[in-house]
């Protein structure tokens, strides 16, 4: 009796020293952590790397005013609220990288970037912890992060990578908690269970809406989801019920309520900017009229077309202009000398165009057009019509030439074009805005485009517009802006004005054209998927006296990618062991070591999910890519490194076992700590000469030609 | 089966003739329905005139260069050549009628024979997979009655002869995984070479040899259990393996082998490759290099070409760069020097060592070598290769290079340049002119001299920009010098005119080995972008293919509304994708109801769905989603080799469903319903086949009502010509 009350007490000592090295763990590496972060984090004091992005669109955003990005917009909001709240007042203009900052009060974005990508560290250790309950494991693997030196500088500036990192890490963390609670066998509603859910939905939104990339970590969850509930359903002894309440809950947490939260916060981001500024063009003519200070404000127009209006057409393409002309002519050798026609970004006179029916000048009355017309299109300030013939185009040879012909509204039968609503029936009404609309000339069979393409010098560089035979052209859609006509009674904008869904819709639309739109040019260095986990080539945040590159500690990445390799081989030789074991009738044993290498094999799907699908990529890449693979990858090596260590010590006898263990944990520590130290200036700023003299500091650290420190 | 026995002498000798009818009767379909008119019409269709084209430049023996392996055009070839096709017709374009020294009956013949033993091949394949024989039969009834492998197999073009290739040496693979010992390797060896002349057909076929690694794989992983001695195991896996990689790859490196020996002349696309590999070629280039000195010196006269991607040569002229650039930058206002890409007296550069004056080549030559610091003296106008810290015109990021003049203000001439020899064997390497790739190194910054990729302006007469950058590790900072000889007179008059009137008098030949010809061959094939027009009026995505969104129009008749499409047989189509839809559905039924410890089915039928289906599945799966990666003009055709596997699933599933029905006492009845189902289906399927072939042969003339008629989706473009 007294004994197994001693057995008690001995083991709750020994669970209490357990917690008690863990905590002082954590804050160890905390504190180490934000030492290393908010050390000189405020210098360099000028516009470093893609900061002057960034800034300029917090500045937008403090401002108000619409703009345009690839990403969606909650880190950016971040960053706006974070200067906001420290006193930054929206006026400095963040022009190019090496700006001095000059008293602008950017030290409360860098900071608050930087909080959070320090939060990263303690994160990681949370998740490598809940997924493997081995502090030797959980600390290996937060180190290699906390001393990648990469790391911090990516994570002290104002970009988006910090925020995105931190809500990634949130994410991971939510997982593996929500992974461990259903193993205890917490039921599907009760609080605890139901609250770290809705903390793993919120976190995934957060990081959708940081960046697109967001979308591999949801991906991630998705995945770990399945596996759990792929686990519950197994337990034969809970009835199938549980299982789709479970799935029914996940459903609700993960994916309905991460989807209303994203779509707040694109509604927040599209209240914000309620004024007219640089975006503008990108979008529908509906879209801008919800601009403050658009011409499209407030205005008023006809609601339908009739002949003998006054119009603007716009192209619908992304960015598409106005259809255009001017008095000049297309150069000899470009097809016929007629008229050029082109498209035309900004709002001008000469973009107005007016309707006629094909075979008379003037209608009687008030005629409204509609879809399946034969209609001539004159240039108002110029009188010619638009006109079209078998000749090629400027730029496209298998469109054909559009140009501007004839004599004040008198041409020939090649002027004559049916005006048709896309996906409309004939003699529907042409409205203003709304109607999306197709001229295909009558004659030649072709359809009045755009194909984006610049003209040279003698066109003043506007776009090229040509009649393609090709009536499935998607870029063959125009629409009505302004519609002057004095008989018809105005509406105001207002009522053509899209509503938030469209807005949401459309600005997806604009911003999935514009990220596929960033392709590498001909002949462009770009950064290579197979670069990044060697640490091939780094990046420049900022030049001069003060200098910073973005280069991962290399004692540390080639770590990484060597037990990548080793966990493929562990993984492979660990399979067939077992697929062995059952020839000779050996059940496999479940023991501390499954659960290592399980939690391994989590890891390196995260990082393969994060990191293979760039090779598919077509758009332009960078190295910072790689950060998020990055983290997976520290945490595979982590619990890799105790897991053969724990394998090795098995076999030897426990005195030497553990003294082995020790001095080898402590060889790993002191190297990666050490290797922090050496390639630190990287992120706190050389001066001097390139290392590529011998003079300079870094001389000895140049390990790699490619490096350009 | 019919058995004929025939006795011949008294030894009797028996000779048994054993005759498979069902094969024999698929197959005498398939011929008929393929070979029928087959040389109708007589005017090239669609991609004849790329394959067209590359069996005539065979038959002359003169390179070319084309993004697809070798194996299908020679098949083509060897069919024209043994009907004695004389390779004088020029595929200009599509529409064009053929003269009649072109066999086409002889050249359409191989890819219809292949297309009509692919009817045979999914009968023998699915029987292999163990499937009902009426399976397999219904299986290569829908391959036979399928729009799109019909119109696929009736022209010069490689898809069927691909598919061909791919679906036999599967059904090799399956063979060797069900048989052991010497058995089982000598099936395994016949499904490598037809697995190796599959992707030497097509690289698309790479996708079926996955999948057959794959089958072998998973055979391997499955065994592991079994066999108990280690050893064994181990040897069983090394020699499958090793017959599944080094054949193949053999038979592909031997098409190349016989590509390259069938090619030796100079033609059209020699500019694609290097100059040592031109040079290997008869006429061409190496006509004029042939007898030039190898050793690169000091007063040697050189051009140096850009070695890696568009084909151009160092060039300069007596213009200038303008002063000011359109963007407001200021330039040195020195001599332009150019990328050009045509043969030009201006190309010419002359060699020099900073610290000699004479340009006459001295006897024996002072050979350049690696390390070596150099100056580059224009032939023309005597100015030498410069580059400063002076933005350049387009790409401000580089530096500008120029030929320098002195204006006599502070801007010293920096035109020193060290050679570094890329492909060196040693330290002490000489320049060799074609063979020596180097990068030539500004030795005042360090930046390599480097075709940029990008036009100059008006002001530049559009020729190519060069720059010198800090990024050496660039291919197009490679460059190789082409034509090479001395100069003889040290004036400058006189080496003008020893540019202008030079002469060569060849001999000596260049000669690369096989193996240097066909890396290159390779680095280009993978290298080459396709410059495909984006856009095609008929092109598609691949997300639209399973449900036939789009057709191909082939061919229009001239002078009638006849006309070839490829199309798919939409029955066929619809009910394929949908087999891959209830494939999925049932696995995830199957697979939970399994977690839940529900037997519904008995093992074997379970096992059958999971060892055939997913071999099916899989195939589908492998051979269409690569394509949602590839970022190229893509055509419905490249679905064909994913559509012939979702065929077979469909077949399978058809089996399944059967197998299902006949298991359970209360949906027996039920069999003879579905079998009248199926029955009308494949009427239905035989009638669409009918009306469709129409647009497969070609002969009929279609009024407007008939095309409207055929027109089931309004996504479908027909064409018709103008009523005059």
């Amino acid at each position: 009796m007294t004994h197994k009350l001693q057995g008690n007490v001995h083991e709750s000592n020994l669970f209490q020293s357990k917690t008690t090295i863990w905590w002082i763990t954590f804050s160890l590496l905390c504190g180490a952590t934000f030492l290393t972060r908010y050390y000189k984090v405020l210098e360099p004091d000028h516009v470093c790397w893609d900061e002057t992005h960034f800034g300029k669109m917090a500045s937008w955003y403090i401002n108000r005013t619409f703009f345009f990005d690839v990403h969606p917009p909650l880190g950016k909001m971040l960053i706006a609220l974070s200067g906001k709240l420290s006193g930054y007042d929206g006026t400095f203009p963040f022009e190019k990288p090496g700006d001095k900052y000059d008293g602008a009060r950017y030290q409360g974005m860098r900071l608050f970037c930087t909080t959070l990508g320090a939060l990263v560290i303690p994160l990681t250790f949370l998740s490598i912890w809940e997924m493997t309950k081995s502090l030797e494991a959980t600390f290996i693997g937060t180190l290699l992060l906390l001393c990648d030196v990469g790391f911090m500088t990516l994570n002290r500036y104002i970009l988006l990578d910090p925020i995105l990192l931190f809500f990634m890490s949130c994410s991971i963390y939510g997982c593996f908690k929500v992974s461990t609670l259903t193993n205890d066998g917490l039921l599907p509603f009760s609080p605890r269970m139901l609250s770290w859910q809705i903390f793993l939905g919120t976190s995934l939104a957060c990081t959708m809406s940081v960046k697109f990339v967001g979308l591999f970590v949801v991906l991630f969850v998705g995945l770990r989801t399945v596996a759990d509930l792929w686990n519950i359903l197994g337990d034969l002894s809970k009835p199938v019920k549980f299982t789709i309440t479970h799935l029914i809950v996940r459903t609700l947490t993960l994916i309905v309520w991460p989807f209303v939260l994203y779509v707040f916060f694109f509604w927040i981001h599209l209240t914000v900017l309620s004024k007219s500024g640089n975006g503008d063009g990108f979008y529908s003519s509906g879209f801008q009229a919800r601009l403050e200070g658009n011409s499209l404000h407030n205005a008023s127009a006809p609601r339908v077309l009739a002949y003998g209006a006054l119009v603007t057409l716009k192209n619908h393409r992304t960015g598409g202009g106005y259809l255009h002309s001017h008095h000049h002519l297309y150069p000899a050798g470009v097809g016929a000398r007629q008229q050029q026609i082109t498209t035309y970004t900004h709002k001008d006179e000469n973009n107005r165009w007016q309707i006629k029916p094909y075979n008379r000048e003037r209608v009687e009355g008030t005629v409204v057009v509609r879809s399946g017309d034969l209609v001539r299109v004159t240039h108002a300030p110029t009188g010619r019509n638009l006109h079209s013939h078998r000749e090629r185009a400027p730029l496209t040879a298998k469109h054909l030439q559009v140009t501007g012909y004839g004599e004040d509204g008198v041409g020939d039968a090649n002027d004559v074009w049916k005006i048709v609503i896309s996906g409309g029936k004939d003699g529907e009404e042409i409205q203003t805005v709304r109607s999306k609309l197709m001229l295909v000339h009558y004659l030649q069979a072709c359809v009045l485009t755009t194909t984006g393409k610049q003209l040279p010098k003698w066109g003043y560089e506007q776009q090229e517009v040509s009649c393609n035979p090709n009536l499935r052209d998607k870029n063959a859609l125009w629409n009505i802006e302004d519609n002057v006509f004095d008989d018809l009674p105005k509406v105001s904008f207002e009522s053509y004005a899209s509503g938030f869904l469209e807005r949401f819709y459309e600005s997806h639309a604009v911003m999935f054209q514009g990220n596929s739109g960033l392709k590498p040019k001909e002949g462009e260095v770009t950064s290579q998927p197979w670069q990044w986990p060697i640490n091939y080539r780094g990046q420049f945040f900022s030049g001069s006296t003060h200098r910073i590159y973005l280069l991962g500690n290399p004692v540390v990445w080639w770590t990484n990618l060597a037990f990548l390799i080793i966990f493929f081989l562990v993984y492979i030789i660990n399979s067939i062991k077992e697929k062995r074991a059952e020839a000779f009738g050996v059940s496999r044993q479940v023991g501390e070591g499954s659960l290592l290498l399980n939690a391994a094999g989590w890891t390196f799907i995260g990082w393969a999910l994060h990191y293979i699908p760039f090779w598919a990529m077509g758009r332009v890449l960078y190295f910072h890519h790689y950060f998020p693979a990055l983290v997976f990858s520290s945490m595979l090596t982590g619990i890799l490194t105790e897991y053969l260590l724990s394998s090795v010590r098995s076999y030897l006898s426990p005195e030497l076992g553990k003294t082995a263990y020790h001095c080898i944990i402590g060889v790993v520590i002191s190297t990666t700590v050490y290797s922090f130290y050496l390639f630190s200036p990287l992120a706190y700023g050389m001066s001097g000469p390139l290392a590529s003299e011998p003079n300079s500091t870094m001389a000895g650290l140049k390990w790699l030609e490619s490096w350009e420190f | 089966m019919l058995t004929n026995k025939m006795n011949h002498s008294p030894s009797r000798i028996y000779l048994q003739l054993k005759i498979d009818v069902i094969a024999i009767g698929l197959l005498i379909l398939a011929l008929c329905t393929r070979l029928y008119k087959l040389d109708e019409p007589r005017h090239i269709v669609f991609d004849e005139l790329h394959y067209g084209r590359y069996v005539s430049l065979y038959t002359k023996g003169v390179f070319f260069f084309d993004a697809h392996p070798p194996l299908g055009k020679q098949l083509l070839y060897l069919a024209g050549s043994i009907a004695g096709y004389d390779g004088n017709f020029t595929f200009d374009r599509i529409g064009t009628p053929y003269t009649d020294n072109v066999p086409v009956k002889a050249l359409r013949l191989v890819p219809a024979v292949s297309g009509s033993f692919l009817v045979l091949i999914t009968y023998f394949l699915m029987l292999e997979l163990s499937l009902h024989q009426w399976t397999a039969i219904l299986a290569a009834l829908l391959v036979l009655l399928e729009n799109c492998f019909l119109a696929q197999s009736r022209f010069m073009l490689l898809e069927s002869i691909q598919i061909l290739f791919g679906l036999c040496g599967v059904y090799c693979i399956i063979k060797s995984t069900k048989r052991i010992g010497l058995t089982a390797l000598v099936w395994l060896c016949a499904a490598a070479v037809l697995l190796g002349c599959c992707f030497s057909v097509k690289y698309s076929g790479l996708y079926t040899y996955y999948l057959s690694l794959f089958l072998v794989g998973r055979h391997i992983w499955l065994q592991l259990d079994q066999i108990k001695s280690g050893t064994r195991l181990l040897f069983s896996a090394l020699w499958r393996f090793a017959v599944l990689l080094i054949i193949p790859l053999a038979v592909y490196v031997s098409v190349f082998y016989m590509h390259l020996s069938m090619l030796p002349k100079a033609g059209p696309h020699d500019s694609v490759m290097t100059s040592a590999f031109q040079a290997s070629l008869q006429g061409g280039l190496a006509s004029i290099t042939h007898g030039q000195p190898l050793h690169v010196a000091h007063g040697s006269q050189i051009t140096l070409r850009h070695t890696h991607g568009r084909t151009c040569w160092l060039h300069s002229h007596a213009h200038v760069y303008p002063v000011r650039y359109a963007d407001g930058r200021g330039s040195s206002h020195q001599q332009q020097v150019t990328c050009y890409s045509f043969k030009d007296v201006n190309n010419w550069w002359i060699v020099k060592r900073p610290d000699q004056a004479s340009l006459a080549v001295s006897r024996p030559p002072d050979a350049i070598r690696h390390g070596d610091i150099v100056q580059l003296l224009h032939g023309i106008t005597s100015r030498a290769l410069n580059s400063h810290d002076v933005a350049a015109a387009v790409s401000p990021q580089s530096q500008e290079v120029s030929c320098y003049i002195d204006y006599n203000v502070s801007m010293p001439a920096q035109n020193l340049w060290r050679v570094d020899i890329v492909n060196r064997d040693s330290e002490e390497s000489t320049w060799d002119s074609i063979r020596s790739l180097v990068r030539l190194v500004h030795v005042d910054t360090g930046s390599g001299l480097r075709y940029s990729g990008r036009q100059l302006p008006a002001w530049g007469f559009h020729q190519h920009e060069i720059v010198a950058d800090k990024v050496l590790s660039h291919q197009d900072t490679i460059w190789n010098v082409e034509e090479h000889r001395y100069t003889k007179a040290d004036d400058r008059k006189e080496r003008e005119r020893e540019l202008v009137t030079a002469e060569m008098i060849p001999t000596a030949v260049t000669q690369l080995t096989f193996w240097e010809k066909f890396t290159e061959l390779q680095y280009k094939m993978i290298a080459h972008a396709p410059d495909a027009p984006h856009g095609h009026m008929f092109a598609s995505e691949p997300a639209e293919w399973p449900l036939l969104v789009r057709s191909i129009a082939y061919w229009l008749s001239p002078d009638s509304n006849a006309q070839i499409h490829l199309i798919g047989n939409i029955v066929t189509w619809y009910t394929g994708t949908i087999s891959v839809v209830v494939y999925s559905a049932l696995l995830a039924i199957y697979s939970v109801r399994k977690r839940r410890a529900c037997e519904d089915l008995p093992p074997f039928v379970l096992n059958k769905f999971y060892e055939t289906g997913y071999t099916l599945f899989l195939g589908y799966w492998l051979h269409y989603l690569p394509y949602f990666f590839i970022d190229r003009t893509l055509f419905l055709h490249h679905y064909l080799p994913a559509y012939i596997f979702k065929i077979l699933l469909l077949a399978y599933i058809m089996d399944h469903i059967y197998l299902v029905l006949q298991l359970h006492e209360k949906t027996k009845h039920v069999t003879n319903l579905f079998i009248l189902c199926v029955t009308i289906w494949l009427s239905y399927i035989v009638l669409t086949f009918k009306k469709f072939s129409v647009l497969n042969y070609g002969n009929v003339d279609l009024k407007e009502n008939d095309l409207m008629s055929l027109r089931w989706k309004d996504t479908w473009d027909f064409i018709l010509h103008k009523k005059i």
